[in-house]
């Protein structure tokens, strides 16, 4: 733990945004501070936050498998499943939304929920986590030097704080692309990496949504897309679908909307595939789900909202099919605009590969290799 | 021998007078010429852009960009963040023809690529430069 | 189901778009004059769809229009019915409708449709009007008069000069910024039909006028133009709510004139720069218009959508959907008496991408 800290926390104090990416966005009521980091790195990895102590943040976003846990979907409380893939935590600080759906503002937001949901934590609400927190000397002393906080005021905003200033400090760029791109290396990339950036930019249509810029890649434009992921589940049923959710949501007295929606989305299939649609209700947001940033992709399979394809081969084929498995499959219905058939030949999908592999920072292939 | 030298001479100068022959002369002859040189150049341009491109899928230019509006050449160079960097007008030209219109692009410096700039910009002339604006 | 009217079913919470749309408080304001005749329905206009070869079609123009049939089915309560704005085809070829009719058929409800000249200059109109029926037509929907327009027709003079084939006229048509076309009209025998109808009703009724072409004058060289325009408008005039919906020119447009409220709809298809942008002419967008956001080319759909239309006491509200954009409402202002854009009609709120230069 200390060492990772050590590793990403030395250059972050320095305040020197990592190669190919911009500064952390830091937001002015949640400023960094080495204790609140390290606060929030304990609180990352307290399984006590769960119904069966078991379950932490780092459950699913555990540091040894690119802060993700390389299953399809994610098993929480009881080994009990939900419907979507763990996004990693690396580099989520650059996102505008969390969350596949985009339904959580901020970091600070996305820490609260996964504790109180039925498949994840299991908890009932936060009282629990509360409770534990404020009957912990090392907590108290903690919260007390970081928030100036009594044990007794202790609050959720609190620890969505702090760790969300953990995950401020997971931040990684300096990967070979990087190198070759910002640092001047042209050495950097090989051959076929090389003509994979170029297919990457160009007949692979691939920079519209995953950024590459002239001084910066964040690889995500933080936007919702329908690319035809999982759509075969609704398919034929995107209205009665959409309608029901709805009409369940309009009913709900004892949750907030929110939470009513983060329950849903993980615990029913169809309804996890309206996507951003069950957080906006706009039609044109059917089955859209959030840009994933490509950084360290080859360490975070399987890949996708709901985990579905396991190689980065696989993704590119779905690509290549213009959003779909095979090139028969039927397209969604709510298929977005910049998706279509590509026809890369047999090497240019190699190359595509190829590049995506040179995304992974040399820290975190260290840290997965531990 | 002086003699000849000196009517050498003077036909020069005759010749001189009438043909510009002084490379920083050109008259108002080279400049209806060079014109029409351009013009053949901008009507070459402008049928390219209205169905002269042979793409696969039928489209043309003019579909989205009637009298090539929205083009917006007097911004170039500029960060086109379609391609991620900043590029000069072809190659967003050549961005269209090979998403849009789903065909081959056109290289740099072919004559195509110079007819289609010429139209474009011709259809804008008159409207400052303003290279950087998105 | 029971067709409820808006404020019914707002009472009941269980409204799919309404109150995502405007806010509650807005929504009863609109209604509130305790009609019970308010009613919705939905728009679709231009997808286009153009023939390759074989069964191949231009893929952008057919997920254009199969996505704006998916998300109108979404509607709950269903619309009343939908219209179909005109240019099914890009080349009228009966291919081509055909196919965009087929992918019609996934639409659920009644569908009404208008001509566009891409549906009709190939055959005038032939295989159009086997498939669909008469291109101009009248109906009464809940105390509304709904009339139908074919407002693409041109002079003879240019429709039948010697073409050295139909295809051509076709093409010359279809190329917006055509130096050798023709302006569209609603025409002389069209807008006597027009009196007769209109003559049935009372001026009370609220009118709502469907054409393809903008029975406007707001650009003559792009054929955004009904070139008489003033005399369909002056049989207009003397109704108390008028409103004209028209396609065409594939972007958001609306302007008041007198009586009688102008909306554009948008294009599943493709979008259009707005005139003003070519600086070699002048032309005439309405002032009140505050312009839909500059596509981005990558995203095929964006700067395309559909729209549904709220009809509260005889005047309408425009409910843009628009893909990859924030959605859109144009209102009718009861105070000021013409559409209003419900978030961007003061110049302070317009955002960059409005900004077409």
């Amino acid at each position: 733990m200390l060492k990772y800290i050590l590793l990403c926390c030395i250059p972050f104090l320095v305040t020197a945004a990592p190669l190919g990416l911009p500064p952390v966005p830091v937001p002015e009521n949640n400023q960094q501070t080495p204790e609140k980091i390290a606060l929030g790195d304990k609180l990352y990895h307290d399984k006590r936050f769960s119904a069966d102590g078991k379950v932490s943040c780092a459950t699913c976003h555990e540091e040894t498998k690119a802060f993700t846990d390389n299953l399809p979907v994610s098993k929480g409380f009881r080994g009990l499943t939900g419907t979507r893939n763990a996004p990693t935590v690396i580099n989520s600080a650059y996102m505008k939304t969390l969350f596949w759906d985009g339904r959580e503002p901020d970091l600070e937001g996305q820490s609260k929920q996964p504790p109180i949901n039925p498949v994840e934590g299991g908890l009932p609400d936060h009282i629990p986590i509360l409770k534990t927190i404020t009957s912990d000397p090392d907590y108290q002393v903690s919260f007390k030097k970081v928030f100036n906080v009594a044990a007794a005021d202790i609050t959720m905003e609190h620890v969505s704080k702090a760790i969300a200033s953990f995950e401020r400090t997971i931040v990684s760029g300096n990967s070979p692309f990087d190198q070759y791109q910002y640092g001047g290396n042209k050495e950097a990339l090989t051959v076929a990496q090389i003509r994979g950036l170029d297919l990457f930019r160009n007949k692979g249509r691939c920079v519209s949504c995953h950024r590459i810029e002239e001084t910066q890649a964040l690889f995500t434009d933080n936007r919702f897309h329908n690319i035809g992921i999982g759509f075969k589940k609704i398919q034929g049923k995107e209205d009665e679908t959409a309608h029901n959710f709805l009409q369940q949501k309009r009913a709900e007295k004892n949750k907030s909307a929110k939470d009513f929606v983060d329950i849903a989305v993980l615990s029913n299939e169809r309804v996890s595939e309206l996507g951003r649609f069950a957080v906006t209700e706009n039609p044109t947001n059917v089955g859209a789900f959030k840009t994933s940033t490509l950084r360290n992709i080859e360490l975070t399979a399987p890949y996708m909202h709901d985990g579905s394809l396991e190689t980065l081969e696989d993704v590119v084929d779905f690509y290549n099919n213009g959003g779909r498995v095979k090139e028969t499959d039927p397209l969604s219905n709510f298929l977005a605009g910049g998706i279509r058939p590509l026809d890369l030949s047999d090497e240019e999908k190699a190359d595509l590969v190829s590049f995506l592999k040179a995304l992974t920072s040399p820290k975190i292939a260290k840290l997965a290799k531990q | 021998m002086i003699k000849i030298t000196l009517t050498l001479a003077i036909n020069l100068l005759i010749l001189a007078s009438s043909q510009a022959i002084f490379a920083d002369e050109f008259t108002t002859e080279d400049l209806q010429r060079w014109q029409a040189e351009y013009q053949s150049v901008l009507d070459k341009g402008e049928k390219l852009f209205h169905g002269g491109i042979k793409s696969k899928n039928t489209m043309s230019c003019d579909q989205c960009h009637p009298n090539a509006t929205n083009t917006h050449p007097e911004t170039y160079p500029k960060f086109q963040q379609q391609l991620g960097k900043v590029v000069v007008l072809g190659e967003m030209i050549n961005w269209c023809i090979m998403n849009p219109l789903e065909t081959d692009p056109l290289p740099l410096d072919s004559a195509d690529m110079a007819a289609l700039q010429t139209y474009i910009t011709h259809e804008r002339r008159g409207v400052k430069l303003e290279p950087g604006k998105h | 189901m029971k067709q409820l009217n808006r404020r019914q079913f707002l009472k009941r919470g269980g409204a799919l778009l309404a109150a995502g749309s405007l806010p509650f408080s807005l929504v009863e304001v609109a209604f509130g004059k305790g009609s019970e005749e308010n009613f919705t329905f939905a728009y679709i206009s231009d997808s286009h769809i153009t023939h390759i070869k074989g069964n191949q079609f231009v893929r952008n123009w057919d997920r254009g229009l199969i996505r704006a049939i998916a998300e109108t089915n979404l509607m709950d309560p269903r619309p009343d019915f939908t219209f179909y704005g005109g240019d099914i085809a890009q080349l009228g070829k009966p291919e081509e409708i055909d196919h965009g009719l087929e992918i019609l058929g996934g639409l659920r409800g009644k569908l009404y449709q208008v001509m566009g000249e891409h549906d009709y200059y190939v055959d005038l109109g032939e295989h159009w009007r086997n498939q669909l029926g008469p291109d101009h037509y009248s109906f009464d929907h809940k105390g509304v008069h709904f009339v139908v327009l074919n407002s693409i027709l041109t002079t003879d003079e240019w429709t039948h000069q010697n073409w050295e084939t139909p295809m051509h006229r076709m093409k010359a048509m279809a190329r917006l910024d055509n130096p050798n076309g023709s302006p569209f009209m609603v025409g002389d025998k069209q807008r006597e039909w027009l009196k007769n109808d209109l003559d049935k009703i009372s001026k009370d009724t609220p009118v709502i006028v469907f054409s393809h072409s903008p029975l406007q004058k707001i650009y003559k060289g792009w054929n955004f133009w009904t070139d008489d325009a003033e005399q369909v408008q002056a049989l207009l005039r003397p109704f108390k709510k008028v409103t004209v919906l028209y396609g065409h020119v594939h972007q958001i447009q609306y302007n008041q004139i007198d009586n009688i409220s102008f909306h554009a709809v948008m294009a599943t298809a493709w979008p259009w720069p707005y005139p003003s942008s070519y600086k070699q002419a002048e032309s005439h967008l309405p002032k009140l218009t505050i312009e839909m956001n500059r596509a981005d080319p990558f995203h095929e759909r964006d700067a395309t959508g559909w729209q549904f239309i709220n009809v509260a006491t005889g005047n309408v509200d425009m409910h843009y959907l628009l893909p990859d954009n924030q959605n859109r409402i144009v209102g009718f202002d009861r105070e000021l008496g013409h559409p209003v854009d419900k978030r961007y009609q003061l110049s302070k709120n317009a955002i960059p991408p409005q900004r077409h230069y």
